[in-house]
């Protein structure tokens, strides 16, 4: 190459080593936990890492940080692009609809992940340690976290939550459990299982900034995760999980709906709507959820109730997700929140969002001691049987 | 030279048992008329069907060790059965201790003391479960009574509340109703 090329291109980074970079052992163990917790490297493999202790070094290699980096940011974008960012989809900005995919919509200085020192630590920590039984406490202050350190270790949590040692070790800590991310990929898991009311941190940081456009590339990915969800219920046999589940999965939804009605985010509920619609393709009774609890249940009718209430955690937030429709009818031309209003009502419509409010209301009320029917539910009944055959009825 | 004796501890209690069970869920009131002249509405028909009024505006009815309690204003419901017993209940050990090596006497009559003592927690654990059952079936047994009551109450608020309205809206011709399915049908004149 010409000298005066080089002098033209002074902050060109140095060149790439010829083959692989040299990594101690301890760097190479490393590494591989960072891939398993990106999804990059098997899990079985990556949680034997996680159990075997190492000891730690001074400090890493150049060489390694640069691979660090270089994982980090390939994998967390490669992740929001396959989550959803890649999606030709619409979202509010400054309370307007904007178009396109998440990186048309959305300018790159806002968009930049920036991973911080406790992703790092905690990796060093990772490979130190065995982490169940471990010697030196680690932890983050939640409020020190960049949006991209949440996320991280969200995938992180659900990476390693598989294995119930280190799960208990986890939930111990803020980083987790108070990483609202974490609280909206796996309730049930982050919750401190024999806490009477668990206790989700607060949402309304994910609404803003960069943690909205997070949001944004994780719909498809939570409508899959929470469609799986509701569909894996039928399963469960133990009521104590059951409840425990369901009561996790409704404190965060209702947090998180909340906080997405304050900022006028409804956009990013979207999940929890496709979700319920997925799931509520037919008429449904509550035994979708509870048929697979095993036993009478609890001696007492008060915890039966409550547990078959908790398993219908995701239906029950179609009341609010009504309301908001309800309200989005009655938004005028000239009302500041009309093009919001009118980007919910066709997510709405979409989906058909009053068939399926009217299924998730009437699973509900199944539930429900005292209701028995009434003369008017009795008549729309009759019209409706009339009207219209249930979906999956063979006449 | 080494003699064994016999020890026998016979301990007996009486426990005050409590139990309870308790569900609670909300009426499915219309929103015929304004919240607070349909909470008129079911406060009235509550009276008739024997529920008083307490302190705090909840109506409260008494059957046979179950309590109704309904908030005429939320629509809440609140249906509780409670069982209380007095129980007796009695046990015996008996444990065999020598002069010479073991335990002494005070230790071995203390040892089997608490083994006693585990023995009737264990017996008063099981008729708390008894308890506890009978209670939860009355409750069962109750809501079942209950539930073509409090439908009859939700129809019969729906029915007065649609008649005011109907009034509110103009002269009432006509109304005709049939019990069996529950229509109604008002005919006013705007």
């Amino acid at each position: 190459m010409a000298k005066g090329d080089e002098q033209a291109r002074p902050d060109r980074a140095p060149p790439e080593p010829e083959g692989p970079r040299q990594v101690t052992k301890f760097e190479f163990n490393l590494l591989r936990i960072l891939r398993f917790l990106v999804g990059h490297f098997p899990a079985d493999q990556g949680l034997q890492f996680v159990r075997t202790p190492l000891t730690r070094p001074e400090c890493l290699s150049a060489g390694a940080v640069e691979l660090v980096k270089d994982t980090l940011s390939k994998a967390s974008v490669l992740f929001l692009t396959r989550a959803g960012g890649w999606r030709n989809d619409k979202y509010l900005r400054n309370n307007q609809p904007a178009p396109g995919r998440v990186w048309d919509r959305i300018p790159l200085d806002e968009r930049a992940l920036q991973f911080s020192r406790p992703v790092l630590d905690f990796l060093l920590w990772l490979t130190a340690e065995k982490v169940h039984e471990t010697k030196q406490a680690w932890d983050a202050a939640p409020k020190a976290l960049t949006p991209a350190d949440e996320l991280f270790f969200a995938l992180a949590f659900d990476a390693m939550r598989s294995d119930p040692d280190v799960l208990t070790v986890l939930r111990r800590k803020d980083t987790f459990v108070r990483n609202p991310f974490c609280w909206i990929m796996n309730p049930a898991d982050v919750a401190e299982p024999d806490g009477n009311r668990p206790q989700p941190p607060d949402f309304a940081p994910v609404f803003a900034g960069q943690r909205a456009v997070l949001l944004e590339c994780l719909q498809t990915h939570l409508t899959v995760r929470w469609t799986r969800t509701e569909r894996a219920k039928g399963q469960i046999g133990d009521w104590r999980k059951m409840r425990q589940q369901g009561a996790a999965e409704f404190v965060a939804l209702q947090g998180f709906l909340g906080a997405a009605e304050a900022a006028r985010r409804t956009d990013l509920a979207r999940f929890v709507l496709r979700t319920n619609a997925q799931v509520l393709q037919s008429d449904m009774t509550p035994v979708f959820w509870t048929g697979g609890l095993q036993g009478s249940g609890p001696p007492r009718l008060a915890d039966r109730l409550e547990t078959q209430r908790a398993a219908l955690a995701v239906p029950r937030q179609m009341e609010i997700l009504e309301t908001w429709q309800e309200r989005a009818r009655y938004v005028g031309y000239f009302d500041d929140d009309y093009q919001a209003s009118q980007m919910w009502k066709a997510d709405w419509e979409a989906v058909n969002g009053d068939r399926v409010a009217a299924r998730a209301r009437a699973a509900v009320e199944m539930l429900e001691p005292l209701r028995g029917p009434t003369a008017a539910q009795t008549a729309a009944a009759a019209d409706r049987a009339a009207g219209e055959n249930p979906e999956g009825s063979p006449g | 030279m080494s003699r064994a004796y016999r020890i026998t501890v016979k301990e007996s209690e009486s426990r005050n048992l409590k139990a309870d069970d308790e569900i609670c869920t909300q009426l499915e009131i219309l929103e015929i008329l304004p919240p607070e002249d349909m909470a008129t509405l079911l406060k009235e028909e509550l009276k008739k069907r024997g529920f008083g009024e307490q302190d705090d505006g909840t109506m409260v009815r008494k059957d046979e060790g179950c309590t109704v309690a309904i908030d005429p204003c939320s629509g809440e419901v609140t249906v509780k059965a409670e069982t209380a017993a007095t129980v007796n209940q009695e046990a015996k050990r008996e444990a065999t201790g020598f002069n010479d090596v073991g335990p002494n006497e005070k230790s071995l009559r203390e040892k089997v003391k608490e083994q006693l003592k585990q023995d009737l927690d264990k017996k008063f654990d099981q008729e708390q479960t008894k308890l506890q059952g009978k209670a939860t079936e009355a409750l069962e047994k109750h809501l079942q009574e209950l539930q073509p009551e409090i439908s009859g109450v939700v129809n019969q608020v729906t029915r007065d509340a649609l008649k005011q309205k109907a009034q509110q809206m103009g002269t009432v011709k006509e109304i005709s109703e049939d019990a069996e399915s529950g229509s109604l049908t008002i005919k006013v004149e705007v």
